[in-house]
């Protein structure tokens, strides 16, 4: 806490009855000189008063510009009571604005502070007046510097900064671009993108594969009747929907890969709708042998690989 | 029926006299290929048919030229909102003689003879008479003047427009379950048939272009026998019932099914209908077309090519839905076959 010495002391005579209800007022400053350009100024005024006066709020200086050079910062008020007496102390900040040339004093401008006592008879003023007071301000630098060749020389020169080490960045730049990449994986797994894109199937080499199998069960007629199945199956799945025999020209049309096969592919609805729905798979046998229908799965899964 | 020679021959007769007729009233309807071959299969299955669409796409005139070439009484009363069940029945008026009479009304005028009940604006009508209707259209029978009428070869044509609402009343589900088929109906499409219908003069004259229709192409009475025949006649294999219940389910159940529709909950969508009336009535009409193909047995694509018309307006939709019905319904049965593995 630094040492406040008294600037002036203002004390009133004791003189009349009204007077005596303030019994001294007294500003401090921490000094009177020093200050320059934007430096906070700051003063406290100690008022003492008789017992059962109070401080009337509304009498203190607001906050804000007193005048063109002089902003009052800031107000605050701290009573304390000590024997008969009441001790009001005003803590003051003023910041100064004053660009001074030359070393020149100021006058910071008093105030008036009203008291009152209320009593059953009515209530007391009494008027505290808190005296100017002045400092001395200095400039900030020279009034004319000396001439120098290079404008550049009026400025300081730049201060020196440590260099940064970059390589730590670096590796963490790397890092969040591991998990940035890693992210994105995930997101496209997600939704199916690019590597992650379900490979298109190939329903007739699966055809195929059952007809091989089909092939060694020893029960003949349902095996004939499971191999078409296998084979519609693989056309269903090829086209994405359900493939009867009046659809195959727009089947063709869609898949124009299957072309080659347009006649065999005929012949096999034929039959098909022959084994299921007409005479029965006997007759079907008959009209398409089971090497007909391996052979047609054969070329359907070569022409599914070339597509 | 049990003899299968001559029923065979009969048939293949019959099969070309059903080309006749579709080719007669094709002659007069032009464009409409698709609802003529629907009304042969619907007149070869004894079933009702609703006919649906716009103003002035040819839905009378379709209906005439049918009932032309078909033969028979043929009767016809337009829809109102004030009709009552009593004025199909029965004709009320003042004689000369100053008595009041009664006597037989429009279904009853021509007894048992009447073939084709065309009822022309059918929504237009209140539900008393589409009771009436509903209970003729099940039975094909009639109670009046205290005594029962049957009609063994009567078949109910209504047609319906579509874009009206205001004093309409729709038609209650049992009614609409007892039509065969409910067949919309577009103007035609292509550039031929459109300049024929704008310019050709023949078109203009509704009266002229139905009196020039062979009249009597088919044998009317003979038709329900030939129906009979043709039931018996065609055969379905297991594999076709399988598919058919394997339908009727994807139909009834779409979620259960594996059918997804963008934005549609598919277990809250269908809420009922898709009766066994109304897959039987698939059947009969699948087997009709099957005939009409020259086949003996049914196959996937007889199903299908009937399948909107029999079931489409048989399947009622949650309420939230029943607003889009126009573009879920027919969707959804796109996606039943797309779905349900034919063999």
């Amino acid at each position: 806490m630094r040492v406040l010495f008294p600037v002036l002391v203002f004390l009133l005579a004791v003189s009349g009855a009204a007077q005596a209800q303030v019994r001294s007022v007294e500003v401090r400053t921490p000094r009177a000189f020093g200050y320059v350009l934007g430096d906070v100024v700051r003063a406290q005024a100690d008022i003492v008063v008789d017992a059962g006066f109070t401080l009337q709020a509304a009498s203190l200086p607001q906050p804000g510009p007193l005048a063109y050079w002089l902003d009052l910062r800031d107000l605050r008020v701290e009573e304390t009571v000590t024997g008969d007496a009441r001790r009001v102390r005003i803590s003051l900040t003023y910041q100064n604005f004053y660009a001074a040339l030359d070393v020149r004093a100021l006058e910071i401008p008093g105030f008036s502070v009203t008291f009152e006592s209320a009593g059953a008879h009515g209530a007391t003023t009494a008027t505290a007046q808190v005296p100017a007071w002045s400092f001395t301000i200095s400039p900030l630098r020279e009034v004319v510097p000396p001439a120098r060749e290079n404008p550049a020389d009026y400025m300081r020169p730049d201060g020196r900064v440590a260099a940064v080490d970059a390589q730590p960045l670096w590796w963490r730049a790397g890092g969040f671009g591991a998990l940035a990449l890693l992210a994105f994986a995930g997101l496209a797994r997600d939704r199916a993108w690019g590597p992650f894109r379900a490979r298109r199937g190939r329903p007739f080499a699966a055809a195929l594969a059952r007809l091989r199998r089909l092939a060694r069960t020893p029960d003949a007629e349902a095996a004939y009747g499971d191999a078409l199945r296998a084979l519609h199956r693989g056309l269903d799945a090829t086209d994405g929907r359900r493939v009867l025999a009046d659809d195959l020209p727009g089947f063709l049309a869609r898949h124009p890969a299957y072309r080659p096969e347009a006649d065999a592919l005929a012949r096999l609805l034929a039959t098909s709708r022959l084994a299921f729905f007409g005479l029965g798979p006997a007759a079907a046998r008959a009209a398409l042998p089971w090497t007909h229908l391996e052979t047609l799965a054969r070329r359907l899964a070569a022409a599914e690989r070339a597509a | 029926m049990n003899e299968t020679r001559p029923g065979d021959a009969m048939l293949t007769d019959w099969r070309e006299a059903a080309g006749r007729f579709e080719r007669a009233v094709g002659g007069a309807v032009v464009g409409q290929a698709r609802a003529i071959r629907l009304l042969t299969i619907a007149i070869f299955a004894r079933g009702h048919v609703l006919l649906e669409g716009d103003v002035g796409v040819g839905k009378t005139t379709l209906l005439r030229a049918v009932a032309r070439a078909l033969g028979g009484a043929y009767e016809r009363v337009e829809g109102t909102v004030d009709m009552m069940p009593t004025d199909l029945i029965y004709h009320t008026y003042l004689a000369e003689d100053g008595r009041p009479r009664v006597e037989p009304g429009p279904v009853l005028r021509r007894a048992e003879d009447l073939s084709i009940f065309f009822f022309n604006e059918i929504n237009r009508a209140r539900p008393q008479v589409h009771a009436l209707l509903l209970r003729l259209m099940a039975e094909r029978s009639l109670t009046a003047f205290n005594r029962e009428y049957h009609f063994p070869n009567l078949q109910v044509f209504a047609d319906r427009n579509r874009v009206e609402r205001e004093e309409t009343f729709e038609l209650p589900a049992a009614a609409r379950d007892r039509f065969l088929m409910e067949i919309g109906m577009e103007a035609p499409r292509d550039a031929e048939s459109r300049r024929a219908l704008v310019f050709d003069p023949r078109f203009h004259d509704t009266d002229a272009l139905i009196a020039g229709i062979d009249a009597d192409v088919l044998d009317h009475a003979a038709i329900p026998g030939i129906a009979r025949a043709i039931q018996h006649g065609i055969q379905a294999s297991p594999a076709i019932e399988a598919y058919v219940v394997g339908l009727w389910e994807a139909l009834v159940r779409p979620g259960g099914a594996g059918i997804r529709l963008p934005g549609i909950d598919m277990e809250a969508l269908v809420q009922g209908g898709a009766s066994p009336r109304g897959v039987a009535f698939l059947v009969r009409a699948a087997k009709v077309r099957a005939w009409l193909e020259g086949r003996d047995w049914l196959v996937p694509e007889d199903i299908r090519a009937v399948f909107p018309e029999v079931m489409a307006h048989r399947v009622f939709l949650e309420p939230v839905y029943e607003m889009r019905r126009a573009a879920i319904v027919p969707e959804l049965c796109r996606a039943v076959f797309d779905t349900v593995p034919a063999p």
